[in-house]
């Protein structure tokens, strides 16, 4: 079935259960799918945009209302729509970062992260993680004075993800940032797989910024994400354009130059702003997720020869898994070899898992049902026993 | 045409939304249970409604 001319329609989420360990907490709730049918038009939420001219200032749609309520729900002074987690670290990068200033990073963190320092002239250093994969305050300390001894002076910025994308781990932010405080260094809470998904309080965290994906964790289209920021720090990324024209003499009222004006102008926000209230309400039941993904784990890890990359037990439902001593034993004998996994899953009804890993692959459980997650678990253990793999109880 | 044909075009897409969105909490069996197949008969019954209503109201 198509949707337009040459592009199939896309059924993935009907069809299967959808373990993509980047698309789960980004499918859409059905308000923002109802949104989305009547704001596809380009600038669809500019219908009554008045002076001052901004984005966040539109009342209808309530946008501005959104805003206010984003900036309460995450406990931080002022908050900006962007499009995608990365463009919000752009935003504070280029506000914070001059050429040759050193910026932590972890070993764990996203490439974004790194992109947005580098466009800034910056310069990044990791800490690393330990070898339970997770960034620990001591480390980032240890970290903080090789730099100060390397380079001269400490970090001006340092960017740590509260939940990495590699092992899905949660790492202590508040102790991370106390750290950087002690040494005048902002932090960037990277929300990508928090906000939207579990609780986030962010001056309890002591984030001096906290940046989410709408597409990854707030049940909205892409590319959409927010920017928060603390009242400290809100004249300084949020600044208005001062810039004017030699010849026209055109000054630009009150927009943001690293917001490049107004961000978000139709689908995206609207997306973002109909699931809000539903997603404010999922992140207080994160525990029921745990449980959904603790029932896939146990069957997993009761196949012989699966191993948990991630930390154990789980406190988030993005996990890495090892099947190398199980899965990938199957593949280099079967005659569809490391494609066996994905046709089997198929065949059950599940997706998500890239196609031909059998070695080390990630998967999210995060929005399924428990009798989904249930399915799952008898998916993964049929598929070990049918291939002769031992299974546990 | 009216507004009244308008509201019944976005209601039955609403409609169809909702039963998009049962299909996706069920996947992949799509079988439902007791609350699911109530909701299921709700959700048809009212699209066969505002079916009714926009063929009159564009047909008249």
């Amino acid at each position: 079935m198509k949707c337009a001319s040459g592009i199939e329609a896309r059924q993935v989420d009907e069809l299967f259960i959808n373990i993509d360990p980047i698309q789960a907490g980004g499918r859409l709730t059905a308000e923002a799918m109802k949104a989305v049918i009547a704001y596809g038009d380009g600038y669809s939420v500019c219908d009554n945009c008045r002076k001052p001219n901004r984005l966040d200032y539109i009342a209808k749609p309530p946008i501005a209302e959104f805003h206010k309520d984003v900036a309460k729900w995450l406990n931080m002074d002022a908050v900006r729509t962007v499009p995608g987690a990365r463009r919000g670290f752009q935003a504070v990068a280029q506000t914070y970062v001059k050429k040759g200033d050193p910026v932590l990073v972890t070993s764990l963190s996203h490439y974004t992260e790194f992109l947005a320092i580098e466009e800034a002239g910056g310069i990044a250093r990791e800490i690393p993680a330990n070898d339970q994969k997770l960034i620990t305050p001591d480390a980032a300390a240890a970290k903080i004075e090789a730099v100060k001894r390397e380079l001269g002076k400490a970090p001006v910025l340092a960017f740590i993800d509260h939940v990495d994308y590699q092992y899905g781990n949660l790492h202590d932010f508040a102790a991370i940032a106390k750290v950087a405080h002690q040494y005048d260094i902002p932090v960037v809470y990277n929300g990508a797989y928090t906000v939207g998904i579990l609780p986030v309080d962010g001056k309890a965290l002591g984030a001096d910024f906290v940046v989410g994906s709408g597409h990854k964790s707030m049940a909205a289209p892409a590319p959409s994400g927010i920017l928060a920021v603390t009242a400290e720090r809100e004249k300084e990324v949020f600044r208005t354009t001062a810039i004017v024209g030699d010849v026209t003499n055109r000054k630009f009222g009150i927009k943001e130059p690293e917001m490049m004006g107004c961000t978000l102008m139709g689908v995206t926000l609207v997306g973002m702003m109909a699931s809000f209230p539903h997603v404010r309400q999922r992140t207080k039941h994160f525990d029921r997720e745990l449980a959904n993904h603790a029932v896939v784990m146990d069957a997993l890890l009761s196949i012989e020869g699966t191993k948990c990359l991630s930390e154990f037990p789980r406190k988030h439902t993005m996990t890495r898994v090892d099947t190398i001593a199980s899965f990938d034993r199957i593949a280099e004998s079967h005659k569809k070899r490391g494609y066996f996994l994905q046709s089997a899953l198929e065949e059950r009804g599940v997706t998500g898992v890239i196609p031909g890993a059998t070695k080390v692959w990630k998967f999210n459980t995060y929005g399924t049902t428990h009798k989904q997650a249930l399915h799952l678990a008898k998916a993964f253990v049929e598929i070990a026993r049918e291939n002769g793999l031992a299974v546990k109880g | 045409m009216s507004k009244r044909a308008v509201d019944m075009t976005f209601q039955a897409i609403y409609t169809l939304t909702d039963i998009r969105i049962l299909l996706r909490e069920t996947a992949p069996s799509h079988e439902f249970d007791i609350h699911q197949e109530a909701q299921a008969v709700r959700l048809l019954e009212n699209l066969e409604r505002q079916v009714q209503s926009l063929k009159q109201e564009i047909l008249k």
